[in-house]
């Protein structure tokens, strides 16, 4: 399959009055056409901020972007308006992602209309047509987001992302928002899309039951670094990083009769704020040394398994 | 459950809760029975708008003056009606013998007093200590939540948000209640941060053996900690049992439908099976099962009258007529 | 994905009842659109209190453009015989002052005056704030310390001082007024919508526009002013009853209008060397002040009850 998207060392700092937050460092990956790749990790790791710099709601502070095959790093007027078009982003909360004064008709349509290539009638087609693709009720056309619940709304923001006909679409945490019963009609959606328009996802998360559910390739990160990269059936099977382990110990399984045993971790998440070189998952780690203060890189440990451990041979006895 | 013996601890029978919105009814809660004994965890479960956090509000007898129009049915706590109490009897109940932990650790606290003066509020007040003595209790549940007591003099923006839920529970504990009710303690938390915080609970509820009645959306959440599991709908309780019994062997169908909507960790499954459709509108619900304009086995007779609350083994209960 | 040809032959019936149907269901939620300019009026409408100031303002304006010719009296004759008459003397409905004008007339003829300065410099400061606190608050960085510090140095003064410095340099006179009332309430307004679009910019929604392309003047324009104007509405709504106040004062203080044009502040500031011996010279005028402002007022609550019903109780 043909690589869609490339990252190659990509970073954002955002300046801050205490110093560099180190949002995302040093980040690199591909992403096959048609596939989606799973995004994990914990609040503030920088998970939604390197989903940003992709479709370039951030601009990058260093490094490369591809999509296909061409650079997509830095972009002017009518490049990125091309780029707008095949990238798009579903945002995390259907409340204050819908614009409150416009009708789910005038959302839909927005990105059709600035694209210029419809005429009034056409609009109106299109529109009916992609709110029946994201399942929404045409009688719905004049509403407020207001008057809708979050599935609704989140329906919603699907058609406006899928308007421009895009090739890729990264979805930030779009179904934790939502209910249970309705988060899996909305992961279904999502999933049939693909498999009808050949879609490729970045799929950002928290929850790791949602992401295997729904990825082949999981890329976790922590603290700005991505920390361990492979498929994600070979994830599940063996984690190799101990953060990862921690990760998949932590998730509360539903079934009763083999409890997971857990991993706990000390503390919290530590400042993205000018952090020192070396791992740093380390001040939480319950196999730090010494040698995990020396810097260190993403290396491939198994075929396609990729971890950021200096100690992982010695860990998982490889 | 259905009978009318009630249990020594805390029983809620009939439990009924409407509130007015600009002059509609909201039927938020429609006769919920309970029980749950000393030192146990019950599990309530279910969507947003359930009626879950009125439940646990309408035990504390805190449900919003203004909207609430009627609270119906009684609460036995040790055998006493709480709801039937004048407000200045019960509440010395609040704090001492039942706490609550609320969902946002981020509201909960005052951000303009230090922590440890949160804690040792609730120890003057129920345990009539001297603040000295109140002081030197609050530095030790802060230990006793894994917080060092050198923090005990920093204001709650200087916690991280998984600090301050310990600080939340250390608030609740304080007192030594008999009962907890933890309105979705761990929703606004990291998985790791929640393992932590889930542990902790459980950890304290067996050195105190408190009695806890855990709100929450999340059945993996129910699976860790409960003892027994309670699922509600549209303010009914429509299946109730023991842990094993409602995992093991789910019947009622929305239960059925909330474990398929799971992307279970443990198994592999190409495609989820959700619930279909939407949770009704309180302001104005089905006649008959409130579920069944959802419901993939729903027949005429659905619509039709009360549905009478069946037990299929001892302690589990199904509020469906096609079982 | 875009096989609009295809799909065009399906839909073609049915798109056009859609639309019609879609034109029907427009006109029938005309005005139940919380916020929009439709909804506001439908909402003073069915406010009585509202409802009474629109009345006694309507009342009002068209009393004081025909005056001239309704009048007994024109409101600058001197009628050296009847001076100080008391209400109701010698036909004199209110009275006369101490030329013998009537004061009927006067009063009648300059509620043109206040009423019609508390709208246009609110209107004045409004257009001028609402930009430069959209352009601060949009974009940051430079621009925004510079046109707030700029505004910071309005408002060192207190208002009514400020009005009096500008007037005095501007000269004195009805347009002029407006100006000075206007340009001294625009760094409240400005700092207000500023903060406005401050908290709107970091919604999600504008993230999204930008991401479907919005070009920044239209992600403005329609995602962030409409989200962030009520505000200033309801500041505008009540703003008016200020201004009008603020004019009367200037004018009290030999500011505003001149004589011999009758404006209630200026005719309070002849009248009040009197006061002890003909205190209807000041009661009436005082009257017409406070029935204006009461009115504004009643209208701006209503404005603001149809914004943001949060604030009703």
């Amino acid at each position: 399959m043909a690589t869609l998207i490339e990252a190659k060392n990509l970073k954002k700092y955002f300046p801050s009055p205490r110093g560099t937050v180190h949002a995302v460092d040093d980040v690199s990956f591909t992403i096959d056409e048609g596939t989606t790749m799973g995004l994990v990790g914990e609040s503030g790791c920088g998970k939604s901020t390197l989903g940003r710099c992709l479709v370039h709601l951030h601009e990058s502070t260093d490094g490369q972007m591809f999509f296909d095959g061409k650079d997509a790093t830095h972009l002017e007027k009518e490049a990125l308006k091309e780029f707008r078009a095949n990238n798009q982003f579903i945002f995390q909360d259907p409340y204050s992602s819908l614009n409150p004064r416009r009708t789910v008709k005038d959302t839909v349509m927005e990105p059709l209309q600035l694209s210029g290539k419809y005429n009034r009638r056409q609009l109106e087609i299109e529109c009916i047509r992609l709110m029946d693709l994201v399942g929404i009720e045409k009688r719905l056309r004049l509403s407020y987001p207001h008057e809708l619940d979050g599935g609704r709304r989140q329906r919603v923001g699907i058609a406006r992302a899928l308007a421009l006909n895009p090739r890729f679409i990264v979805c930030d945490e779009p179904v934790s928002a939502l209910d249970v019963s309705i988060q899996a009609q909305v992961l279904n959606l999502l999933m049939d899309l693909q498999d009808e328009y050949g879609l490729t996802y970045m799929f950002v998360t928290h929850d790791l039951s949602v992401v295997r559910h729904i990825s082949d390739t999981i890329c976790v990160m922590y603290l700005g670094q991505m920390v361990e990269k492979t498929t994600s059936k070979e994830l599940f099977a063996n984690q190799l990083h101990p953060y990862t382990k921690a990760l998949l110990s932590a998730i509360l399984s539903t079934d009763i009769h083999h409890p997971t045993k857990r991993i706990l971790l000390k503390g919290e998440i530590t400042s993205p704020i000018n952090p020192p070189p070396g791992c740093r998952f380390a001040a939480r780690c319950n196999y730090a040394t010494e040698q995990c203060k020396q810097p260190l890189t993403l290396e491939e440990v198994k075929p396609g398994h990729f971890v950021s451990c200096c100690r992982v041979r010695e860990i998982n006895n490889l | 459950m259905a009978d009318n013996k009630i249990c020594d601890f805390l029983s809620v029978r009939d439990l009924e809760v409407e509130y007015s919105s600009g002059g509609e009814v909201i039927h938020a809660v429609n006769g919920v029975s309970f029980d749950v004994e000393s030192g146990k965890t019950l599990g309530l479960v279910g969507e947003t708008g359930a009626g879950k956090t009125t439940i646990a509000k309408s035990i504390l007898r805190i449900l919003p003056d203004h909207a609430t129009k009627a609270v119906r049915g009684q609460i036995f706590y040790k055998g006493q009606d709480l709801l039937a109490m004048p407000l200045d009897e019960m509440r010395p109940f609040r704090g001492s013998q039942i706490s609550m932990i609320f969902q946002d650790p981020m509201t909960a606290l005052n951000p303009t007093k230090v922590v440890a003066d949160q804690i040792s509020e609730g120890l003057v007040l129920h345990q009539g200590l001297d603040k000295a003595a109140a002081r030197v209790e609050a530095n030790k549940m802060l230990e006793m939540v894994g917080i060092s007591s050198d923090r005990a003099d920093e204001y709650p923006h200087q916690f991280s948000g998984g600090m301050k839920q310990r600080v939340v529970i250390a608030i609740a504990l304080a007192c030594n209640p008999l009962l907890l009710i933890a309105d979705e303690p761990t929703t606004a938390l990291d998985v790791t941060i929640q393992a932590q915080v889930l542990d902790l609970i459980a950890d304290l509820k067996a050195k105190l053996n408190t009695a806890m009645i855990l709100i929450t959306h999340d059945l993996g959440v129910v699976a860790d900690q409960c003892d027994s599991v309670a699922i509600v709908y549209a303010g009914q309780i429509v299946e109730s049992g023991s842990k094993e019994q409602i995992f093991d062997h789910p019947t009622h169908p929305y239960t059925i439908g909330l474990f398929g909507s799971l992307p279970d960790i443990s198994k592999d499954v190409d495609r989820l099976s959700p619930v279909e459709g939407l949770p009704p509108d309180p302001t104005n619900l089905p006649a008959g099962c409130k579920f069944h304009p959802r419901c993939p086995k729903a027949t005429e007779a659905c619509a039709q009258g009360e549905i009478p609350n069946k037990e299929l083994a001892p302690g589990h209960f199904c509020r469906c007529i096609n079982i | 994905m875009a096989e609009v040809k295809n799909t065009t032959i399906n839909t073609e019936i049915d798109i056009e009842a859609l639309m019609a149907e879609e034109k029907r269901e427009r006109k029938a939620n005309r005005g139940k659109k919380p916020g929009s300019f439709l909804y506001i009026c439908r909402r003073v409408w069915h406010t009585p209190t509202a409802m009474v100031g629109v009345g006694i303002i309507v009342i009002m304006y068209i009393l004081s453009y025909s005056s001239p010719f309704i009048c007994k009296f024109p409101f600058a004759k001197v009628d050296i015989m009847h001076k100080y008459a008391l209400p109701g003397v010698a036909g004199h409905l209110l009275g006369c002052d101490e030329l013998g004008r009537d004061i009927l007339s006067r009063c009648l003829y300059g509620a043109r005056y206040t009423m019609s300065i508390g709208i246009f410099s609110t209107a004045f400061t409004q257009v001028l704030a609402i930009p430069l606190g959209a352009i601060a608050g949009f974009f940051g960085g430079i621009v925004d310390t510079l046109i707030m510090r700029f505004l910071d140095v309005f408002q060192a003064f207190p208002q009514i001082l400020l009005a009096i410095a500008i007037a005095c340099v501007l000269g004195i006179g009805f347009n002029k007024i407006i100006i000075a009332l206007g340009i001294s309430g625009i760094a409240g307004s400005a700092r207000m919508m500023r903060a406005q679009i401050l908290s709107v910019r970091e919604q999600e929604y504008v993230e999204a526009a930008t991401s479907i392309g919005c070009s920044t003047p239209r992600i403005i324009a329609k995602h962030i002013v409409p989200n962030a104007i009520s505000p200033l509405i309801i500041t505008m709504a009540m703003g008016v009853a200020g201004a009008g106040l603020a004019a009367s004062s200037l004018s009290f203080l030999g500011f505003g209008v001149q004589p011999p044009n009758p404006e209630w502040g200026n005719m309070l500031a002849n009248a009040r060397n009197y006061v002890r011996d003909y205190p209807h010279m000041v009661v009436i005028p005082g009257i017409f002040i406070m029935a204006t402002v009461l009115s504004y007022n009643m209208i701006g609550d209503a404005v603001r009850d149809a914004l943001d019903p949060r604030l009703k109780d």
